[in-house]
């Protein structure tokens, strides 16, 4: 791993054994970021601009039938595949530990895209609109993505800029739990909890460390910032 | 080289014949043009489609972000490892029989690499930002990422454009000379410009073939490494199928085998439309054959081993991949291997089959086929069956991708018409070397060799 | 001006002090009626404090305001109800305010009904019309022509409708919804003697035992209940809570759970009764707790005797084991918690089997306790007027009265056209009613068969107060307030019923003086809050507004659930069902969406896109069929089907789902809608147009007796599912 040059290393934690797969993170993520408004034949054609989807797992057969939830978003690796075949930086990685994506600098190569073992990254296949007044829902904090461009979940990365900003005038570091990102904020069972995982007391930090920990496709190497609390099933209680 | 072409015609009878394709065009010429250049304006319309509404006319999607232009990509750069290939070592190797169809072969390389290299571009969601990637100085001290392995295909196709360029440039110059010598008019101001005062001096010789040795042993490397950078766009990836340590080798094997059956097409195509019966003879298809078969023996043990070592370690989403591959792309498998294995070992063992050129069309078109299938199945089932097994998705070309590559088919031909047309296609001074070689001058009583020692 | 300095701080100290401790010092929360000085501050947003209104549940929001356009809703962390959280419906609410298809004045009708042709007519123009009607309906002798029909209300315009209706002199208000918890209140007071909804202490749990009580996606208060369920899991340092779901289709709730046991449809109220005679035989029962309901545990046993385990396992089809083990767990594992929901209800047995279900919390003593149940706060001030024990008898009633002819005019806010199942006769009870009026926000079907359509205002636009369903055992009261200035030319529903009511006059105009519906709800702020001092009254009304709600802090609650009769549990009766098992060889159940409730939901195209969580479905409707079933039909993922009910059929897609009993079928509401805007309209099925009509005792519907038989018809169901149809089986790829 790379040296942080911040005090802050963001990381999420989620836990699957809340994730009652009710899908409203998922909604809230496309309400904050200005995720483009997909028809069905968009999503048809696999095309949906989700940042974050709840992935669905059924294992086992009736009666002895079991689902699994798995909300999926960008999962901020430390050693991101997207980033080095990234021909032009847009996929970079910032001091923080983020992923970041410069929509403005992406050529549309779509190689990122290949090379996410997550696939979470969505490319612009479709220009998006906001019939009128739709637009007005539009946050000015985030850019609205033409088409040919690749994006994906930033962590809300608006709103650590905000409490940057915020702490920054006022001569502090940012507080645990200061950011929440949109997904997080409106998690009905409280499954995910955003924070700094450079500050072993973080709340984040601390659900890290337990037991249940795993990260996804963990055999890669890429080393996510997105720590699975692991659920599910009578083998936990 | 047990045959060597025997003539008994003048000089000029040579030249008039091997030049006979630069006559004024005739209207199946025009025909063929204008069929080609309708095809390359049809890709060209719907690139523009593409362009202005967005990738969405593709098939493209998650998972699966490349398809039909990245296989189109590949697959012609593999082509363009025919003439290089085959004239390189084939000159280095000082194999006679080469001549005829050298000139040919790399006026293909040139071409399919161009085409080739039109891919990625076309393939681009802001096809207009293209330029992002190119390092030049800019205010804002952007640079692009030498990590990528765009980057690094980029300057391997320049590269290689320039350098088989040249290649071509250099083997034409004493035939631009002849053509020069043999017309009139702005033509001859052109022919006169291009063979750059060509004199045909013994020093300019020498030079000449030293010019050519150096440049085939310079070529050879920067084709090896054009199809293993390739290779790496896939092989640095953590995609599973292609996260492998075989593919440069593996993707140059492919490489090859298709680019010399593309020759052998062509070869046989040239034979026919310019009456070259007498310079291309089944002896240069013998030994196309006896290539493409060692090529096509080492492509299956190459294939065999990317499967045998995936089914080895039963890597499980490795494993996946490949199943799934074999199960829903089974009828493209079997093309595939039919195409690059089976068909080129069962018939090129025997000469008969080798020198048969029926047998030999049939063949190389097989292998081209089945080499775009391979380069499809490398891309398409494993980005269908990535790590994420909720996001696996499908693929199927839509109608501005597949026109797209039939254009880029058909914008090689044209190029390749044209070429034809203006550039002489067979190697004239190659040809007459050879013949100068082995003729037998009277020494008193004897005949001799007129050229002693080696080449 | 020195007024509004001092009201200005004063609900800035308010929003300071609470903001402080929860959402940090970022955010600046003010109420509406005070601008920023100078208009807006460009690039610095503002947060409103306000109530969703996507579902009863009453949740309390923040909306992020910004240049003057509402941008994002987040929830109130200080409500108590849901915590700062929020549902995808409570996400997606703020495409209602800027959707494209918003009506943006009034319409009167020009082509014939249902043609959907209106014309646009000037607001003075369309009150006179509603008031010169409504004046020709009061000089009949019989002024019980005018029908009311509007949802389940709380708060100050549950109180206004209500004056309203009966001022004018009419009997027929209706609020009426298909998912309304009629049959929870109702079961209450035969087991407990009071209508109080339950409020279950979730997340103090250590056995959660759900008989169809789908609390995730819809039952009660679902943000409540979802963060209770977190909290149940995971909040405690070393207790994670139990969680068996009963019921025969897995929903979303019962995806969560650790043990799933798929009773018969119909079967769950001998199964609570089954589990109660084993606990009463192992003597595993609370026993200070039932000697304190009056029940004697060898009397109930004896009651019990026919609930042995064999006969228990052949009515439910489940193994005897998990019976016995579920018993023993639900006894021993104290706190312990037994929920009933809606596919048990709306059975024709349902109301028996909620209160055996009942009985089981009575049984081990989990009434008013930590991790228990415990009766929620209720409105008092509108409790008995318009939260009702059986709205579905008053739906029949006034059907039968519009079909007599008594009905000539009806006000409908809401869309019954589509929540309605046809099979009542309710939609062409209503086209036999002369005047129909629709506050319709878009196109919706009820507006389509109406003369007269005067939009509303969105939410986000509007007034209000809200008094949470059942998701607090305190008081909450939330409030409604204007976060943008109104788009269109529209006006609030209850502005619309005072703007009437002073135009006719006479004793309607009389008790709604108020000039508009914020005087209104000042007015009863005053009433319910009891201060008398008139600068107290507006300094209560700004902390109200922008602390979103008066939110009593926790205090003992005065009610308690007593068992109230001792040996009384009845028998639930066999199930029956409309349509013979030979021709009808499937169950159908209808659940609501989660993603669309009742159907509200559909006219957004978040939730539209939205992938349903169990299905991954976007943009349509399907059919749940067990794997077994579907290949013994033929029927593979996607395909096309026709489902035939006794009473109709429909084709929709078909999604072959392991978690559903084989003798079973599912279908989601919600779609189905003819009109409801671009992203709504011609979209899926409505299975409501399936059910016949059977009832269970005191007219309580089942919605869930209907049986179906399922044909395959193509491979062309244009099903469109986010999850990889093969890959959602492979969780083990990625070692989930
Ligand atoms: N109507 C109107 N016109 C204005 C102004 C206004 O306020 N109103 N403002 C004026 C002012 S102050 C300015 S500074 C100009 C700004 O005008 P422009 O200089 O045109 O600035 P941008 O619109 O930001 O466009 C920058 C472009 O650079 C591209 N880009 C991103 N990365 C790279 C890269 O690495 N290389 C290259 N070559 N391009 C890249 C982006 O895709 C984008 O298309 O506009 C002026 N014009
Ligand atoms: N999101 C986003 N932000 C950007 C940029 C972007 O592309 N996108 N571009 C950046 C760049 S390159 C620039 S230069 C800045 C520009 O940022 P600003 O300097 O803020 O430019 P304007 O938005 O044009 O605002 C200029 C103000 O001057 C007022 N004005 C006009 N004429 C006069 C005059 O004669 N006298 C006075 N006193 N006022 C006058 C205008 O009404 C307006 O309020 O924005 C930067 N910020
Ligand atoms: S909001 Fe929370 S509980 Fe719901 S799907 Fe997302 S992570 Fe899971
Ligand atoms: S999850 Fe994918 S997009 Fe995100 S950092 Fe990792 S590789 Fe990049
Ligand atoms: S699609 Fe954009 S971000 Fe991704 S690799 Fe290409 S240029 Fe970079
Ligand atoms: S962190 Fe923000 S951008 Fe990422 S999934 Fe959550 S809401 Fe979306
Ligand atoms: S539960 Fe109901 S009130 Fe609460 S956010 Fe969801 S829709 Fe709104």
């Amino acid at each position: 791993m790379e040296k942080l040059t911040s005090p802050y290393k963001w990381g999420m934690v989620i836990d699957l054994d809340r994730c009652t797969g009710c899908g409203a993170c998922v909604v809230a993520c496309q309400a904050e970021n200005n995720v483009g408004i997909c028809e069905k034949q968009e999503i048809a054609e696999g095309r949906n601009m989700h940042w974050l989807r709840i992935e669905r797992f059924w294992v086992g057969e009736y009666p002895d039938v079991r689902v699994r939830f798995l909300p999926v978003m960008c999962q901020h690796c430390q050693d991101a595949p997207c980033e080095p075949v990234c021909p032009v930086y847009a996929s970079y990685h910032n001091p923080d530990g983020l992923n970041g994506q410069v929509y403005n600098r992406c050529v549309g190569t779509r190689y990122c895209g290949n090379n996410c073992p997550y696939a979470v990254r969505v490319f612009n296949f479709y220009p998006h609109e906001w019939p009128k007044p739709l637009d007005n829902q539009l946050s000015p904090d985030i850019t609205v993505r033409a088409r040919g461009v690749m994006e994906k979940c930033s962590f809300c990365i608006q709103r650590i800029r905000r409490a940057k900003e915020e702490s920054s005038a006022e001569g502090r570091t940012i507080q645990d739990g200061e950011i929440q990102p949109a997904c997080a904020q409106t998690c009905p069972a409280e499954a995910m909890t955003f924070g700094n995982l450079a500050d072993p007391a973080s709340r984040a930090a601390r659900l890290a460390r337990s037991p249940r920990r795993f990260h996804l496709l963990e055999h890669l190497g890429t080393h996510p910032s997105v720590v699975y609390l692991k659920g599910g099933g009578r083998e936990h209680v | 080289m047990s045959e060597p072409p025997v003539t008994t015609k003048s000089v000029s009878q040579v030249n008039d014949e091997l030049l006979s394709s630069l006559r004024p065009p005739t209207l199946g010429w025009y025909l063929l043009a204008f069929f080609l250049g309708a095809v390359v304006a049809c890709g060209l319309a719907a690139f523009t489609w593409q362009m202005m509404n967005g990738m969405y006319v593709t098939g493209k999607n998650r998972p699966v972000m490349w398809g039909f232009y990245i296989t189109g990509f590949v697959f012609w750069v593999g082509l363009s490892h025919s003439g290089t290939m085959v004239s390189s070592i084939l000159r280095l190797s000082r194999a006679h029989w080469r001549r005829p169809i050298l000139r040919a072969a790399e006026a293909m390389t040139v071409f399919c690499i161009t085409v080739a290299g039109l891919f990625p571009l076309i393939h681009l969601g802001r096809n207009w930002t293209f330029f992002y990637m190119i390092p030049y100085p800019n205010q804002r001290g952007l640079w692009p990422n030498f990590r990528s392995p765009l980057l690094w295909d980029m300057t391997a196709i320049t590269a290689y454009i320039i350098g088989s360029t040249l290649f071509l440039y250099l083997g034409l110059l004493p035939d631009l000379a002849v053509v020069r010598d043999r017309t009139t008019g702005w033509r001859h101001k052109v022919y006169a410009v291009l063979a750059m005062g060509w004199r045909g001096s013994a020093r300019e010789w020498s030079i000449y073939h030293k010019a050519s040795t150096l440049m085939a042993a310079l070529i050879i490397p920067v084709a090896v490494s054009v199809h293993s950078i390739v290779a790496w766009d896939f092989a640095v990836t953590v995609v599973p199928g292609w996260h492998s340590t075989i593919f440069p080798p593996y993707f140059v094997i492919g490489a090859i085998l298709s680019g010399v059956a593309a020759v052998i097409t062509l070869m046989i195509i040239i034979r026919k439309i310019f009456r070259l019966e007498e310079y291309l003879t089944p002896l240069h298809f013998d030994n196309m054959g006896k290539l493409l078969l060692v090529i096509s023996l080492l492509w299956t043990y190459a294939y065999f081993v990317e499967v045998h070592i995936t089914w080895y370690a039963h890597e499980p989403i490795e494993w996946e991949v490949f199943s799934f591959l074999s199960s829903n792309y089974t009828p493209q498998l079997l093309i595939m291997l039919v195409g690059n294995s089976l068909l080129p070992i069962i018939f090129l063992c025997f000469r008969k089959m080798r020198r048969s050129i029926g047998v030999m069309l049939m063949v190389s078109l097989w292998v081209n086929v089945a080499m775009f299938i391979e380069r499809f199945l490398i891309i398409v089932p494993t980005l269908s069956h990535k790590n994420m097994p909720f996001a696996w998705g499908t693929y199927s070309p839509s109608l501005v991708e597949t026109l797209v590559n039939l254009a880029a088919l058909a914008g090689f031909a044209l190029l390749f018409t044209l070429f034809a047309k203006f550039f002489p296609i067979v190697a004239l001074s190659d040809v007459r070397e050879l013949e100068l070689r082995e003729a037998k001058v009277p020494m008193g009583r004897a005949r001799l060799s007129s050229i002693a020692g080696k080449e | 001006m020195k007024r509004r300095t001092f009201l200005q701080l004063g609900g800035m100290t308010v929003a300071s002090a609470f903001l402080a401790g929860c959402q940090g010092q970022n955010e600046k929360l003010i109420p509406y009626l005070i601008p920023p000085d100078e208009g807006v501050t460009p690039g610095k947003a503002t947060y409103y404090a306000s109530s969703c209104s996507g579902c009863p549940a009453g949740c309390g929001i923040l909306v992020r305001v910004s240049e003057g356009r509402a941008k994002k809703i987040e929830g109130n962390p200080r409500h108590p109800v849901n915590r700062g959280r929020l549902c995808a419906r409570g996400q997606a609410a703020l495409q209602e305010l800027y959707h494209p298809d918003r009506i943006q004045q009034p319409l009167r009708r020009s082509g014939p009904r249902g043609s959907g042709k209106f014309q646009k007519i000037s607001w003075s123009e369309a009150l006179d019309l509603l008031s010169d009607t409504l004046k020709e309906l009061q000089q009949e002798p019989n002024t019980g022509s005018l029908a009311l029909l509007t949802p389940q209300l709380t708060g100050s315009l549950a109180t206004l409708t209500g004056v309203f209706m009966r001022s004018f002199g009419s009997t027929h208000h209706l609020a009426y919804e298909l998912l309304a918890p009629d049959w929870l209140r109702l079961a209450n007071r035969y087991s407990f003697g009071q209508p109080d909804l339950p409020f279950y202490d979730l997340a103090e749990t250590r056995y959660l035992l759900s008989f169809g009580a789908d609390f995730v996606e819809n039952h009660l208060s679902p943000v409540q209940y979802g963060n209770a369920f977190g909290r149940m899991r995971q909040g405690r340092d070393t207790v994670r809570g139990h969680f068996t779901y009963i019921g025969g289709r897995m929903s979303l709730t019962g995806a969560s759970a650790d043990r799933w046991m798929p009773a018969k449809p119909g079967s769950e109220g001998v199964l609570a009764l089954g589990l109660a005679r084993l606990i009463l035989a192992g003597s595993l029962h609370d026993k200070a707790a039932l000697s304190n309901s009056g029940i004697r545990p060898e009397e109930l046993l004896a009651r019990l005797r026919n609930y042995d385990l064999q006969r228990v396992a052949d009515a439910t089809g489940l193994a005897k084991n998990s019976i016995v083990e579920v018993a023993r767990e639900f006894a021993t594992t104290r706190p312990s918690l037994a929920m009933a929901g809606e596919s048990v209800a709306f059975q024709s047995n349902g109301l028996e089997a909620v209160r055996a279900i009942q009985l089981l919390n009575t049984l081990v003593g989990n009434l008013n306790r930590p991790g228990g149940v415990y009766p929620a706060s209720a409105d008092p001030s509108t409790g008995a007027l318009l939260r009702k024990e059986s709205s579905f008898s008053e739906l029949l009633a006034l059907i039968a009265s519009m079909r007599a002819g008594k009905i000539k005019a009806a006000l409908i806010k809401g869309n019954p056209v589509h929540t309605v199942p046809p099979v009542t006769g309710f939609q062409e009870a209503l086209d036999t009613v002369p005047f129909i009026v629709s506050f319709a926000t878009v196109l919706d079907d009820t507006a389509l068969q109406a003369e007269l359509i005067l939009p509303d205002h969105a939410a986000l636009e509007s007034w209000g107060d809200v008094v949470p369903l059942a998701g607090s055992r305190t008081m909450v009261y939330g409030t409604m307030q204007p976060v943008v200035t109104p788009l269109y030319d529209t006006r609030q529903f209850a502005d619309v019923l005072l703007a009437t009511a002073s135009r006719l006059g006479g004793p309607l105009a009389a008790a709604l003086p108020e000039e508009s519906f914020v005087e209104y709800l000042k007015f009863s702020q005053a009433q319910r809050f009891s201060s008398e001092k008139e600068e107290d009254l507006e300094l209560l009304w700004v902390e109200l507004l922008s602390g979103g709600g008066h939110f009593a802090p926790d205090q003992a609650p005065e009610k308690h659930y007593r068992w109230a009769s001792s040996a009384v549990i009845a028998d639930p009766p066999t199930p029956a069902f409309a349509g013979e098992a030979n021709k009808f060889p499937l169950h159908l159940q209808v659940y609501p969406s989660t993603a669309f409730h009742d159907g509200r939901g559909a006219v957004l195209p978040w939730l539209q896109q939205l992938p349903d969580p169990m299905s991954t479905v976007v943009w349509g409707s399907w059919i749940e069929i067990n794997p077994k079933t579907a290949s013994s039909l033929g029927i593979s993922q996607g395909d096309l089907v026709e489902v035939t009910s006794p009473r109709s059929s429909l084709r929709l897609p078909a999604v072959v789902y392991p978690g559903i009993r084989p003798d079973m079928v599912a279908i989601p509401l919600g779609q189905g809608h003819h009109g409801g805007g671009r992203y709504a309209k011609d979209r899926g099925v409505n299975p409501l147009t399936l059910l016949s009509l059977l009832n269970g005792k005191e007219q309580l519907a089942a919605w869930n007796a209907t049986r179906v038989r399922v044909t395959r018809i193509s491979k062309k169901g244009d099903l469109v599912s986010a999850g990889h149809p093969e890959g959602s089986y492979r969780g083990d790829l990625i070692g989930i």
